[in-house]
Order: structure tokens, then sequence, then C-alpha cells
């Protein structure tokens, strides 16, 4: 068994050690499955973001692991070169956060959707941003069910029809921006597919913040929801950075949060660095590398002295 | 043939209102439309959301009226049909494949809070790795949790047995949650021109509900599900055994109670039926749409002069133990086919098998049993299938051997 960690551990360094290091481009990261969402789906610009994000910051596919639940957007990791793993509904986070702790110097994305991430899913959602977890979640946020063919979302807009709320939604929507900040998400932005060197620079930014990012993104559903267009996010979308604002204060961060109407802010709400991620409280992980990297277990040696210290 | 066979007296002819064209789901919907169901949770997800749909789209056209209330997740959604139903409301639900099986801890405490919501499940296998198409392992996952579970083959016998299941659920020697199982896509997705009943015709077959002195209300302030720890369990167990045993005689009287309304629709003994079984030497028994190849291959095979026959079983739980003990003893071989899987069980057969198998242990005259599994994931069972199954159950007949007693059908190698 020894061995056998030990031999993996030899083909791992040589990996990392490589002397060459070549950069990869957007080219490298394409998958070797096509994605089946419907041709023009926002989705397409955020796997490109991603893509172009994780190229420009030099990354190589087996230092990257996206992981997703389920929904057309969830299939995003069989759709790009790196490690991928596709879970089960609402369950990205929780599968993103052992992942995380078991290799802390992978960078890890979570991908998914509204309805993924803040309705069946929202419990992790929340607890995730508590724990700090360094890691990136992207929500491909169309306000629509659209797997299952268009029905109401937690995001939906309040008096949207849709299949299931022929008459309109009757609920609030959740605002995920005021939820992460106020749930303990270090790194707060909100994309728009539309917009696709402004989302490259917001992921580049979540991959590289230690601790937890949102970046939720506002990708149309151009087959089920008619309200929430492309065109709609157009009109109304103005950068932060053009507003003006200030991502370190709290109510500055909040105030932004909350802009809903003619004027619907994209870019960095929220960003505070002086708290530890997860894996940075964790005394076992401070030295020695990743648990992925350590031949794990109790030494005979270590197990003898426990033995006679207790017996 | 014992098929249920629509043959309306004259006096019955206006219990149906019209006729059309609707899928498994649809007619779901109708049938919950006619058991004038109080509220409704739902929570998409295939081959299901079309059911949710279907009763979306009634409510909006004002053909239906109904509290739709949409979860944010099956777990939600299952607590809220449950404790709808907890307080004297008809209460509807449904699922399939993985998110049944997510919302299962509410499943489970349906059933041990006696309480009789119906719910649908679009059979759908179970993830990982994705898949939408059929396969039995979800709905057979409360098979011991004191649901009642049947199958249904049509979308008529789909709307039906919506009113059909409340009626035998919702009785007072029962209180059981329903499960109503179809198979997904082949029969969810799949249109057949369907009679409707009338309103009227459903309100005289299916009573009230009425949850008497455990309705949670205001008036009969009541705790539901105290902790009682080990000093009670055991007898609740008892009684929900007692519920599931008592529920025998309630279907037969349903049916009877149908048939009195709705004309000769079903056929004793109600909880399976047989096609062609009355001078069959070797029979195929299944649950679900493997009925309609089946049947196929039986009148071909017929035409051949073999002696072959099929039964279609209908009720899982209660599991119709003496009526199928008696069926299936007059036949020299008997082939089971599953659509589920029970890996490591005994002999590594399905689910279906071990239960056929353990219901005939005491019959005097037991026949070989041979056991199939097919059309895992959706994968078509083609009526080249079922002879080639048939083929296989009249071999067994004559040799006396374990050797191949679970054969793969359509498996590629």
């Amino acid at each position: 068994m020894n061995a056998m960690v030990e031999t993996d551990i030899r083909v791992r360094g040589a990996v990392e050690t490589r002397s060459e290091r070549p950069k990869l481009s957007v080219k490298d990261f394409k998958g070797r499955v096509d994605p089946d969402w419907c041709p023009g789906c926002g989705d397409f610009g955020v796997l490109a973001a991603l893509k172009q994000a994780i190229a420009d910051l030099g990354l190589h596919p087996h230092e990257v692991m996206t992981i997703s639940g389920i929904g057309c957007s969830s299939n995003l990791p069989g759709y790009i070169n790196a490690y991928g793993m596709h879970t089960l509904h609402g369950r990205a986070l929780a599968v993103a956060t052992g992942a995380q702790l078991a290799n802390h110097e992978l960078k890890i994305i979570a991908t998914g959707g509204d309805g993924d991430g803040f309705g069946i899913g929202g419990n992790h959602f929340l607890h995730t941003m508590r724990r700090n977890v360094d890691l990136t979640y992207i929500v491909m946020d169309n306000q629509i069910y659209g797997l299952t063919t268009g029905q109401v979302s937690p995001t939906s807009i309040k008096g949207m029809q849709t299949k299931s709320t022929p008459f309109g939604s009757v609920e609030n929507p959740i605002n995920p921006i005021p939820l992460a900040i106020a749930a303990g998400a270090t790194y707060v932005a909100r994309g728009f597919t539309g917009q696709q060197k402004h989302l490259v620079e917001l992921i580049k930014g979540g991959i590289q913040h230690k601790g937890f990012a949102l970046i939720d993104v506002f990708s149309p559903c151009v087959t089920y929801n008619h309200e929430n267009s492309h065109e709609f996010f157009k009109q109304r979308t103005q950068k932060l950075e053009d507003i003006g604002h200030d991502p370190t204060s709290f109510q500055a961060a909040m105030e932004k949060a909350y802009m809903w109407g003619d004027v619907i802010p994209i870019g960095l709400f929220w960003k505070r660095s002086d708290l530890p991620a997860l894996d940075e409280l964790e005394p076992v992980l401070a030295e020695g590398g990743s648990l992925a990297h350590r031949p794990l277990g109790v030494s005979p040696q270590a197990a003898k002295a426990l033995i006679s210290e207790l017996m | 043939m014992s098929v249920a066979v629509a043959k309306a007296k004259s006096d019955q002819s206006d219990v149906y209102e019209r006729e059309e064209l609707l899928n498994g789901c649809q007619a779901v919907a109708h049938g919950v439309r006619l058991a004038d169901v109080d509220v409704i949770a739902a929570y998409p997800i295939r081959p299901y959301t079309e059911v949710m749909d279907a009763l979306s789209k009634l409510i909006a056209d004002g053909q239906f009226d109904a509290e739709y209330i949409i979860a944010d997740s099956e777990h939600s959604q299952f607590e809220i049909v449950k404790h709808a139903s907890s307080v004297n409301a008809r209460a509807f639900g449904g699922s399939s494949g993985t998110g049944w099986m997510y919302g299962m801890e509410a499943l489970v405490v349906t059933a041990t809070d006696r309480l009789p919501p119906l719910f649908v499940v679009g059979n759908r296998a179970l993830d990982d790795p994705g898949a939408f198409g059929v396969e039995h392992n979800d709905a057979m996952a409360v098979r011991d949790m004191g649901w009642l579970l049947c199958w249904v083959t049509t979308p008529q016998e789909a709307l039906e047995h919506v009113l059909i299941g409340y009626r035998i659920a919702e009785d007072k020697r029962v209180r059981m949650p329903m499960g109503l199982a179809m198979d997904g896509a082949f029969l969810t997705h799949s249109q057949h021109m369907v009679k409707v009943p009338s309103p009227e015709a459903a309100k005289k077959f299916l009573p009230q509900y009425d949850l008497a002195e455990r309705r949670l209300h205001p008036d009969n302030p009541i705790s539901v599900a105290p902790q009682i720890n080990e000093d009670w369990v055991m007898e609740l167990r008892r009684q929900n055994w007692e519920a599931a045993k008592r529920a025998r005689g309630v279907i037969k009287e349903a049916y009877k109670e149908f048939n009195d309304v709705f004309g000769e629709r079903y056929s004793a003994p109600y909880y399976f039926e047989e096609f062609m079984t009355d001078d069959a030497e070797v029979v195929l028994i299944g649950i679900g749409t493997v009925a309609a190849p089946a049947r196929t291959a039986v009148r071909r095979l017929r035409e051949k002069g073999q002696k072959v026959g099929y039964v279609n079983l209908r009720w899982f739980r209660p599991f119709p133990t003496v009526e199928l003990r008696e069926c299936l003893s007059r036949f020299k071989a008997v082939g089971v086919v599953d659509r589920d899987f029970a890996h490591g069980s005994p002999d590594n057969g399905g689910i279906l098998m071990h239960e056929i198998r353990s219901c005939l242990y005491p019959a005097k005259q037991r026949p070989a049993i041979v056991n199939f599994m097919g059309g895992l994931g959706g994968r078509d069972l083609s009526i080249a299938d079922a002879q080639k199954m048939y083929d296989i159950t009249q071999q067994a007949a004559k040799k006396d051997s374990m050797d191949g007693f679970v054969t793969w059908i359509g498996l590629r190698e």
C-alpha cells in the first residue's frame, strides 16, 4: 500500500517539477464534448470566459477542477479540459469543499445554475460562504429552470409567468449578492455574458482571491426566459467602476447590491482579504502540502507510540 | 383474454365526459383534477415534470382549482404534501429517480405518520451516471416503508388509478401513502386515446377525504409524530403492518366499486392481470410497459402453437401473495422480468424475482423460475427480446439446474 502511494507521489512530482512550463491558450482547455446548450445560450459566454481566465492566469488543466450539480449549466465540467466532477442536484459546493480540503493546491471552480445553487442547494451555499472555503463559485443565473423546460426558479422576478407560475410568481426572488456579502463570502461579484472581457477579469479575480468567491453571472436563457433576455441586461447593466464604487466598503457594497431597475450594476461589489480561508484554519494543512500529495494513514511507528501512550 | 376492457353498461355511458389524446403525465393530471385534489406541491425533474406542467395548465385554463406550491427541492415538496395531508387536505406530489430518493426522508415519515397523499413516480434510472430512462429502483425504494405501490401500463389506467389510489389510501382501515408508478418515457410521454370521466362520476366513486380524529386542526388539537423512543415504536410498526394487510381487502373493494360506476373496467383478482394464460405452460411476469412487447410476443408464439402467456403485475405493495401463488403454481415455468436491480442479492437476481420466488416457496406445486434483467436505464425491450425470454423460460421448464438463472437481455458484451 505504501509503495503504491510513493509511486503516485513520484508521478505527481514529475509533473510539478517539469522545467519547461508552456503557457497554454484557450484552445488547450477545449473539452472533448461540445456543449448541448441551445444556440445563443448565455452559458457559452461563461464557458468561453472561464477558459480565457484560466489560460490568462497560466494555469494548466491538472491544476484546475470544475465541479457542478445538475442543470443545463451544470454540464459545464464536461465541456472543459480540466479535472471535472458532475455531482448531485444542489451538491456542487459540498463536493467542492471536500475537494478543496483534500487538495488545497488545486484551483476549485464550482459551476451551476440559480436553481441548483440557490434553491435545492441553498443550504450548502450559505455554509460554504460562512466557512470562507477557498473556491470560485460561478453561477450561470438565468432566472429559470431551463433543463426541465421552463419552471420558476429562486431568482425568477416577482410576477414572472412560467410554466409553473401561469398567473405570475407571487414570491420574492433571492438576491444572491447581498446574501453572499452577509453570509461571509469574501469576494462577491456579478457579471453579464454580454460583457465578455469584464467577465473574464471578474473570474480571474475570483480564482486569484484566497477565500470564497461568488460570481453571479446573468446568463440569459434564450428558450424559456423571454423577460430577462440579453437585450434586457444590455440596456440596464452598468459597470460598478463606471458608477463609482468602493468594494472594500460594506455599506457601499450592500447599497449597490440592492440596486435593481433601470440600472443594474455588474462588477466587484465586495472584497475583503483579512479573513482566513477554511484550509488556512486547518493545522494539518499548514505544512507538508496538500493531503492528496501525502501518504495517508498512520505509520507503524506513530501507531506504536500512540498505543504505548494510551495503554 | 382477461385484459381490462371498457364495457360500459348502457346506463353508464355518461360516466365519461370525452375522449382525448393524452400521455401518461397528462392523464395523471386529469386524474388529480377529477379527484378534486386540494394541495399540489411540485418540483421539476423529468420525466415527472410534465405532470406538474399539465396541472399548472389545467389551473391556468380555469379547469381546476387547487393550491399549487412550487417547492425549492423534492425534500420540501414532499414535506408540503405530507403536512397538507395531515390537515385533511387531499394532497398530491410526485417525482422521478434521484429526486424521489432525495426526498426519501419525507417519504418515510409520510408512511409512519399514516397519511394518505398520492405521489406519482415517473420511473427513472438513478444517477450516476446521468440518465433519464426508466428503471424501477426509484419507486421500489419505498417498498418496505409502509407504502401502497402500484404500476400502470396505459394513460387510461394512470388516470383511473389516481382515483382508485386515493380511494384505497384514504380508507380508514388503510391510511397509507400511495405510490403510483409508471415507466418514464414509455408511459409518461406516450399518448393514447383516453376516456376522461365526468366529475360527477369521479365524485360518485371517490368519497371525501376525512382524516377524522387524526385531523390536525385548531378544533382538534393533537400532536403529530411526538418522540416516543422505544416505548411504542414496535406497536406502531405493528399497526402499519396490520394496515398493509388490511389494504389487500380494501383494494378489491375499491376495484369493485370502480366497476360499479364505470362498467367492468377491471377484473378479479385486480392486483394483476393475466393475458392468454388459460392453457399456458410457460409465462413471463413483469411490471409496467414491458407488457406491450410481451403480449405481442405471446400472440406471435401462440400462432406457432406455443402455450405461453403473460402476467402483468399491477400491485407490488401490498404484494398479492395468495392470489399470485395460486396463479403461478399453474405453470411449468415462470420467467420474471426485472426492470430493476438488486446487486449482490440471492442468486444475483432482481427485486421482483425475489418477491415472486418467496411468494411461491410454500406452494405445493412450484414452477421453475428464471430471471431476466432487461430494459435498464430505458433501454428498449423489443418483441424479439420478449420472444427470446419465452424461449429461455421454456427451456428452463425442462432442466433442473441453476445454470444461467439470470439472463441480461439486450446487454452489449
